[in-house]
């Protein structure tokens, strides 16, 4: 051993010590980057005794990752099922505004049976009229916020498409990069940071597996097994419907040609933002506008008009409540879609368009004197408003594929309607909150694990100080040695 | 390892989320408290906001019943005053025609006061209350009964002059119809002149009223008769005794006739009395039906609206509470957080 020797040794401290402290300085500046872990410096003995710097790794956790992003999709999901049932609530809200179609039936029933107790008054009549129009217009821009949330859905889904795509080109580009740096032994822990980031923004969208082969590479798998990326990033396809209607649906989404989401394929996607989208979409909001389509059937049937003759031989026709498809009847007990946004009140009963108030009180609204009720003409006739009220409260038949009670009175009916409405929100909203507490827990954890401590840095930035001064002063004291050494040979 | 870590963004996060979740509880209870019902009643309530659907529509169709109930009642005890008012003048021309009897200026009294009351009558039944005529039945529109005195001579009193002249073969004004023998009037009184108040010819010429009676819903399973018209057997009777007496040349007849028509109207006035005391007690029953259903329904009403609180209201004195837990909860993040900032190793080392 020599003092030259250990002259090196030292200057190989001094320069790991700075190589150190450099990560100390990256570990301090990334300290508030959510995708950032903490870099680990791992020293080896070099030959003649010296350090220096064999690698830097960095601290991963790959099984908490993969829970985080997990638990990233469920919430995602379940928060886009939640959003889109607080719109749909838009059509029903707080029941103490009445706003709901249910209380909109119950101020109809009010305003016939006010008009009942003094038929021969047309103020009366049209106050009943109104609540009529008002209900059928209620059931139209029901019908038109379910469609348009129906729409938002689907324009969220294609924004969803969008994003994945860019986020698989740049995984490309950075899982290159990886690939490279790793087979030259470089420090890639930095692109492992952002691919990690990158799987986290993904996992926001769509339900992720991941695979990491030799030299880091790494392929994804949708939750229900499509590849996303291998080697090439694989393009996913949408195309948008811009025009909702209660008939029109959805088109799926495509990931490497295969159906993930919106189809009823074997490969649809367990969780992320599309599934959310797509279940709102094609789930809660179809059936909740169902719902509104079977109310207006109920409407319809409820207000029918029958043959008055002594021998009726005309089948029943649409009343107040008329749709497109007059004279005839909707199939009775099934669901006829889209009625929702066709129900109208009929033109000969509304001032409006030209009609006869009276005819509410009369009947005969189809046209044919064989529906006329009131035969004698009598303005106090009582008896077709009192059939109105009773209809409203008489049990009948409802399609039972919308998911309520198959028998039941339209009130019954359309209360159970904003029933399932809010119970849903209830327990989805459960579900999110649940799911979101579970992503925090498992961001928690990942964080913990591999993030930095700003503290624990600086402790190592104070040790570090320490075996610099150290080096230093075995430099400074060999070079006092050799002083020493080169004195005595000088004399 | 390490195997106690925490890193320094999980030690912000945790106070961060933590204020973020206490303030959005603190919002909702905060609008718990000002409005006394739950934030969001729909979410809390789930599947139970059908129930509190169900009750407002029941609670709101009760109190509109309630309110209907009142527009009929005014109607009933509107057509009970007119039934109370022709039933006491009916009583006192009865009186009138028993002291007329035997006098001999009794023609002209009656006469004039048959006229009169006649008059009378018509208008008192043709009242109209709101836009409808109380006694026209379904036909509220119309004026139940023609009035007798118009001018052009109205089809019911010409219907008697013709009949009157078909019989005897003289108006009733003629002098010369004192020769009309008792039994001659009884007959005509029985048959042709009788005719006249029955159907098809009342119809025709005395009343336009409809025979069936305004209904209505007084509560959710009542449907009941709640009016009277001009075709019952009471008013036929009056219109009847008042007509003979009025139209009939009373002045003009002999002795024996005019007692034979006085008689005729005491019996016909009579009975009517009765049919109105009858009238009026089925009109009365509704009225009495009315009261007990809407004694019924108030009670129902107060224990829906209680109902419909118990549901979607929050205990007031609860939700203030929480809301000053929830703000001691957010001060101490606050400070928490501010401590937490100043927990750094930085401000312990000595300066390089």
């Amino acid at each position: 051993m020599s003092l030259s020797v250990g002259l090196d040794v030292a200057l190989s401290g001094l320069s790991t010590t700075a190589e150190q402290t450099s990560i100390v300085s990256r570990n301090v500046a990334r300290a508030n980057d959510p995708n950032a872990t903490r870099k680990i410096a791992n020293l080896v003995t070099a030959n003649g005794g010296g350090v220096r710097l064999a690698s830097i790794t960095r601290a991963a956790n790959a099984s908490l990752l993969e829970k985080m992003l997990g638990a990233t999709s469920t919430a995602a999901a379940q928060n886009a099922i939640v959003e889109a049932l607080g719109r749909l609530n838009q059509t029903a809200e707080d029941p103490e505004l009445d706003r709901s179609p249910a209380a909109m039936i119950q101020k109809l029933t009010d305003a016939i049976q006010q008009y009942a107790s003094a038929p021969h008054d047309a103020i009366r009549a049209q106050s009943a009229v109104t609540a009529a129009q008002n209900l059928a217009v209620s059931l139209n821009d029901a019908t038109t916020a379910v469609q348009n949330v129906r729409a938002q859905a689907d324009a969220g889904i294609a924004d969803s498409v969008d994003r994945l795509n860019t986020l698989l080109a740049r995984f490309e580009v950075l899982n290159n990069e990886i690939i490279k740096g790793t087979r030259i032994g470089a420090d890639v822990t930095d692109y492992l940071d952002q691919r990690d980031g990158l799987l986290a923004e993904m996992s926001e969208d769509v339900g992720i597996r991941t695979m990491v082969r030799s030299n880091n590479d790494m392929a994804i798998f949708t939750d229900s097994g499509v590849t996303l990326f291998d080697v090439k990033a694989r393009s996913l396809t949408f195309e948008r419907t811009l025009f909702y209607t209660p008939t029109s649906a959805g088109n799926a989404v495509y990931a490497d040609g295969v159906p993930i989401v919106g189809g009823s394929g074997p490969m649809d996607l367990g969780s992320g933002r599309l599934t959310g989208l797509a279940a709102a979409r094609d789930t809660y909001a179809v059936r909740y506008q169902n719902q509104l389509d079977e109310i207006a059937r109920g409407l319809i049937e409820a207000f029918a008009e029958s043959d008055q003759t002594g021998a009726p031989t005309l089948p029943d026709a649409p009343g107040l409540f008329t749709y497109p498809g007059a004279p005839g009847m909707p199939a009775s007990g099934t669901l006829m879609v889209g009625l929702a946004g066709s129900i109208r009140i009929s033109a000969s009963v509304d001032p409006a368009q030209g009609g006869d108030l009276s005819l509410l009180r009369d009947g005969g609204m189809a046209g044919d004197p064989a529906y006329l009720y009131n035969t004698s003409g009598g303005s106090g006739y009582v008896d077709r408003l009192d059939q109105y009220i009773s209809a409203l409260s008489a049990q009948r038949s409802f399609d039972p594929s919308v998911g309520l009670a198959p028998t039941a009175t339209l009130n019954g009916f359309s209360s159970s309607s904003v029933a399932w409405l809010q119970e849903t929100r209830r327990s989805k909203g459960d579900d999110a909150a649940y799911a979101e507490t579970l992503l925090q827990r498992s961001s928690d954890a990942l964080s913990k694990e591999t993030g930095v401590n700003i503290d624990e840095e600086m402790t190592t930035l104070l040790e570090l100080e320490r075996s610099y001064q150290a080096s230093s002063r075995l430099i400074s004291s060999i070079d006092n040695m050799l002083q020493a050494l080169l004195a005595v040979a000088g004399r | 390892m390490k195997t106690n870590y925490i890193s320094t963004s999980a030690i912000s996060a945790a106070t961060r989320q933590s204020i973020f979740k206490t303030q959005e509880k603190l919002a909702a209870a905060q609008k718990e408290v000002t409005t006394g019902r739950f934030a969001d009643v729909g979410a809390t309530l789930g599947y139970k906001t059908g129930q509190t659907i169900s009750l407002r529509q029941d609670h709101a169709r009760l109190k509109t019943i309630i309110d209907t109930n009142s527009v009929v009642s005014t109607r009933l005890s509107a057509s009970q005053a007119a039934l109370k008012s022709i039933s006491d003048d009916a009583q006192l021309f009865v009186g009138q025609l028993i002291g007329a009897r035997n006098t001999a200026s009794g023609p002209t009294v009656v006469q004039n006061q048959a006229k009169t009351s006649l008059v009378s009558f018509t208008n008192t039944l043709n009242t109209a209350l709101d836009g409808a005529h109380l006694f026209a039945g379904i036909n509220a529109d119309v004026k139940p009964l023609t009035d007798y005195y118009s001018s052009p001579t109205s089809a019911n009193r010409q219907a008697v002059a013709d009949a009157f002249f078909t019989n005897f073969g003289t108006d009733a004004t003629d002098p010369a119809i004192s020769a009309i023998s008792a039994a001659d009037m009884q007959t005509f009184l029985d048959g042709d002149f009788a005719a006249l108040f029955d159907d098809p010819a009342w119809g025709t010429d005395w009343s336009a009223a409809a025979d069936q009676n305004v209904k209505s819903r007084i509560s959710t399973s009542e449907l009941i008769e709640t009016s009277a018209n001009t075709n019952t057997p009471a008013i036929r009777k009056l219109a009847k005794a008042l007509a003979m007496v009025a139209d009939l040349g009373a002045q003009n007849l002999n002795r024996g006739a005019f007692e034979v028509v006085v008689d005729n109207a005491i019996r016909l006035a009579g009975e009517a009395v009765q049919d109105l005391a009858n009238e009026q007690a089925r009109l009365g029953t509704a009225q009495e039906r009315i009261k007990s259903a809407n004694d019924r329904m108030s009670i129902q009403v107060d224990i829906m609206a209680t109902q419909i609180n118990v549901l979607e209201s929050v205990d007031p004195f609860e939700a203030s509470t929480r809301v000053a837990a929830l703000m001691t909860q957010v001060e101490t993040a606050y400070a928490m957080t501010a401590r937490i900032q100043n927990l750094s190793l930085l401000k312990y080392l000595p300066p390089g």
